[in-house]
């Protein structure tokens, strides 16, 4: 363990470690960290890509239909929900969901505790009410930037332009308002998917899913160091490499930032 | 014969109800187009003439109140459900809009934006479909018509991006084509193309064309008809010769009389005629008096007291005006005599020489390796020019050339890289910051904007006082003694002194703007294209103002702009830029009145003319500036020039040919003078 060094030492060694693909051995259990990440990430990606695949498509539906009928009904519910959403942290909708639909309801567990042997595809139960809590913020994010983009590309001259060739309303939304609009939302969903690891943190250590999140509590609570060091290196890679994919999925939509032919 | 026209417009009104208050956009608008025929609808901005163009398209926003009837082939169109309005829009009646750039989809290729009208509305397969795009295409000029469908709008110039916007119009032989500013934004000599598209669309579709321009020069290229709107009325209508020769409504006649005549032979005898006031604002809606009345000469408490009705004459004419009979050329002031100042010689007070300017430094792909990435813009090269006191010599030239750079390097905004500039002999400091005092308040700018240019927080005593306090070293109370005498220098009540620019129109704001650089006593003035924004009746206060102010107190000015008519009509001393390059330089006169450069040629001959029985000169430019990142090898004009010699334009700098000898006229080419006079006559 090398107590005796130094801990600037000792972060030095941890690092170099590090980048040659050895993350260290956890302060406790004897477990080396690689191990426990390596177990434990395909529970969060699998947590994340559910909801990711959840709310993605379901805020951009609800961004467009309202931000294509602004200060109509269903524009200002979808738009106090979202802002509710957004304004509630995680942990309280955790636990609100956890009572009206484990307690009271007994639909779903209220835990994701894994007996040993037990997969989470062998019981997709345990999934949905983490689910069904990031999806609410992350949906939220989302919608209200769909919506505010959508407004303002409505506007736009090009689609006074697609309106007046007698396009259908569908094509001018589709074809003309929904790739602009998509432009700046795709830096705020790649944005979200580094948040959503971060929110997971707080989903996984409510619910006690074993995922990444619950690790890094772990790591906190047992004083391990490395432990953290280490959950928090794994996030934060992620969260790099979903802004590399917004970046170039911003080149796609975008010809004008696109470079060399 | 009693033929139904195509469209036909009556009595429009359209009142947008926002949470500000209530907009009259249009009062009462009446019209009608007719197959084969193009309307013009002419007026000064406010006037509601976009608005009454997009009532046509049944295109408004939800808050707006419709009144009137506008029926299309018979059909009230608000009447038609949203399916039978989409099957007519893009289909039977297409719109092109003023800005192209912003109104092509930015993130769809333009073969398929043009594509999607005709899938949507013809029955054709994919094949024709495709041939029909290139068709189109070709139709409206654009080079390379069947690779030119995969590109994005960026990729292309602002006349290209207009020539599909009018392609996409075109692509279901509408029968009514709305044609809304398209050639304003766009520099003279593209604006020149595309009127000559517009031109010879009218023999080639057999439909009805509305266009809507605030420019008496063009409408007089492409209408047969015009009505002219004031306030949301249409005030007058005529057939094109008529109205520019004979117009019988007093705001018509004021409109014509203010626009600077085209440039050609001869001295400016007189000066331009001025309608005072700006454009009717009040949002009443019952107003029993003449809108016009409280800018009209002829007004009189007959026209205060009741609205005045349409009176028809024959050949379709009409005219909203219960004096029309007494309007004639000197309703608005007789010759007011401009005192000839061509043969008084006077000092000189501002000297420039070898003025040279690049934007942007060298830089190599991988950091200090690799090729070169961005070469600068060679934005000015070796400019050298003199400034004669109590004249003004103007600078022209398409966007992109060099002009405000110019205008820039003598205030000091920029450090230019080579040059000197020296004032009554004295070398001047190259910056603003570097600049004494007495230099600083000797050389003073009037900017294009001049919502832009006025500090929108400081009522508009504390921006003339600042300058006042700060240069002419006078204490506050003086200051404002002097501000308030600046206020009425310029036109303007002193009790404007207590308002925010935002209280004041555009006019009135560039009014301001003015007696700020006089604040200064200022030797020389800098105006960058600082009547361009500007209604032409409104222009021409400013341009008079301007002048006046020349008069009393015999300052220079460097006057910038791209209006050939203002140009001729302000300068002593004409500079034709291009690329950073002068092409042409000398006496107003002899600069204009050809033969002179090819490039001046060219935007002579590109530039409307407000007299419809003038004939149109066929020389036009293709493409636009070049970027000006490499260096010529040959004449900086050569990859455009239409009178080009052969290969010693490619490879040598023209010489410096000096065409008079009583004078400073100088031209840059290689063609001699004496083969110009003969190829351009």
């Amino acid at each position: 363990m090398g107590l005796d060094r130094h801990p600037v030492e000792r972060y030095a060694v941890w690092i170099k470690n590090a980048v040659q693909g050895d993350l260290g051995m956890a302060a406790r259990g004897g477990a080396s960290i690689n191990s426990m990440v390596k177990s434990r990430l395909p529970n969060s990606a699998l947590l994340a890509a559910v909801a990711f695949i959840i709310a993605v498509p379901t805020s951009l539906l609800g961004g467009v239909l309202a931000g294509t009928r602004p200060d109509t009904k269903l524009d200002r519910i979808l738009s106090i929900g979202s802002l509710l959403a957004i304004s509630i942290p995680e942990f309280i909708i955790g636990v609100i969901l956890m009572m009206v639909f484990a307690t009271k309801l007994g639909w779903f567990p209220s835990s994701s505790i894994l007996l040993p042997g037990e997969t989470i595809l062998g019981s997709p139960k345990i999934l949905v009410l983490p689910t069904l809590t990031i999806t609410g913020a992350l949906f939220a994010y989302i919608l209200r930037m769909a919506r505010a983009n959508v407004i303002e590309v409505m506007e736009s001259n090009y689609v006074r332009t697609a309106i007046l060739k007698g396009l259908s309303m569908r094509r001018v939304v589709f074809k003309h308002v929904l790739p602009n609009a998509m432009i700046p939302t795709i830096t705020v969903i790649a944005n979200n998917v580094g948040w959503m690891f971060g929110g997971i943190i707080v989903v996984e250590f409510v619910f006690a899913y074993p995922g990444i999140g619950s690790l890094l509590i772990m790591a906190i609570d047992t004083r391990d160091m490395r432990m953290l060091q280490s959950t928090a290196l794994v996030i934060a890679a992620i969260y790099a490499f979903a802004n590399l994919a917004a970046d170039l999925l911003y080149g796609l939509l975008n010809p004008r930032v696109r470079v060399g032919q | 014969m009693n033929k139904e026209p195509l469209l036909k417009v009556e009595k429009l009104s359209v009142t947008f109800f926002t949470p500000r208050g209530t907009v009259i956009a249009v009062r009462e608008a009446s019209f009608e187009v007719s197959r084969g025929e193009v309307l013009g609808i002419v007026g000064e901005s406010g006037c509601g003439k976009s608005t009454a163009a997009f009532a046509v398209m049944g295109y408004l926003p939800t808050t707006a109140e419709v009144g009137g009837s506008i029926s299309f082939e018979g059909r009230d169109i608000s009447t038609l459900s949203k399916e039978d309005l989409r099957e007519l829009r893009g289909n039977r009646i297409a719109m092109v809009y003023q800005d192209p750039t912003t109104s092509l989809n930015p993130s769809m290729k333009i073969g398929l934006q043009v594509k999607e009208v005709i899938s949507e509305h013809l029955n054709l397969d994919q094949i024709d479909t495709d041939n029909k795009v290139v068709e189109l295409f070709e139709s409206v000029g654009l080079a390379d018509a069947d690779q030119v469908g995969d590109r994005y709008p960026h990729e292309l110039s602002g006349g290209m991006q207009q020539r599909v916007m009018i392609a996409m119009a075109l692509a279901c032989d509408p029968d009514l084509l709305i044609m809304d500013e398209p050639t304003t934004g766009l520099d003279v000599t593209t604006e020149a193309t595309i009127l000559d598209l517009v031109a010879s669309l009218k023999e080639r579709v057999n439909a009805g064309i509305l266009y809507v321009t605030h420019n008496l020069g063009v409408m007089a290229r492409v209408a047969d008809r015009v009505a002219v709107m004031y306030a949301g009325q249409t005030v007058e209508q005529s057939n094109v010769k008529d109205l520019y020769a004979n117009p019988k409504h007093p705001y018509t006649s004021g409109l014509l009389s203010c626009v600077p005549k085209p440039p050609g032979d001869g001295e400016i005898s007189s000066r331009l005629k001025r309608i005072p006031g700006f454009v009717y604002s009040s949002q009443e809606s019952d107003v029993s008096s003449c809108l016009f009345a409280e800018r009209c000469p002829l007004a009189d408490s007959e026209c205060t007291t009741s609205a005045p009705a349409v009176e028809f004459f024959d050949q379709n004419s009409q005219v909203r005006c219960i004096h029309s009979d007494k309007v004639e050329p000197e309703t608005w002031g007789g010759v007011d005599e401009r005192i000839s100042r061509k043969d008084v010689a006077t000092p000189t007070v501002l000297t420039g020489h070898g003025i040279t300017h690049q934007y942007g430094k060298r830089r190599k792909k991988y950091m200090a390796f690799g090729p070169d990435m961005d070469l600068p813009v060679r934005a000015l090269n070796k400019i050298d020019f003199e400034m004669p006191q109590g004249k003004t010599l103007g600078i022209v030239g398409e966007s992109g050339s060099g002009k405000s750079t110019l205008a820039r390097a003598v205030v000091g905004l920029i450090k230019v890289q080579d040059g000197s500039l020296q004032l009554n002999g004295n070398e001047l400091e190259k910056t603003v910051e570097n600049r004494s005092n007495e230099d600083k308040s000797a050389i003073q700018m009037v900017f294009q904007n001049p919502t832009a240019s006025l500090n929108p927080k400081l009522k508009i005593k504390k921006t003339l006082i600042r300058s006042l306090m700060r240069f002419s070293k006078l204490t506050k109370q003086g200051s404002e003694e002097r501000a308030a005498a600046l206020m009425e220098e310029v036109g303007l009540d002193p009790s404007y002194l207590e308002r925010l620019p935002s209280e004041l129109s555009g006019g009135e704001q560039q009014r301001v703007a003015i007696a700020g650089a006089f604040a200064t006593n200022p030797e020389i003035v800098v105006a960058d294209e600082a009547v361009s924004a500007l209604d032409v009746s409104v222009q021409a206060q400013v341009l008079g103002l301007l002048e006046d102010r020349q008069q009393e107190l015999g300052n220079s000015y460097l006057f910038i702009t791209h209006d050939l008519g203002v140009v001729r009509y302000v300068s002593d001393e004409i500079m034709v830029v291009y690329a950073g390059h002068i092409a042409e330089y000398g006496p107003s006169e002899a600069v204009l009145s050809s033969p002179s450069h090819p490039y001046t040629e060219a935007l002579l001959s590109a530039a409307p003319i407000p007299d419809p029985t003038a004939k149109p000169n066929p020389l036009r430019l293709e493409g636009a500036v070049p970027t000006m990142r490499e260096e010529f090898t040959g004449c900086f004009f050569a990859s455009r020039c239409p009178r080009k010699l052969g290969s010693i334009c490619d490879t040598e700098a023209p010489p410096v040919q000096k065409i008079s000898a009583d004078d400073n006229h100088v031209i840059n080419c290689h063609i001699p003078f004496a083969d110009l006079t003969k190829i351009q006559t």
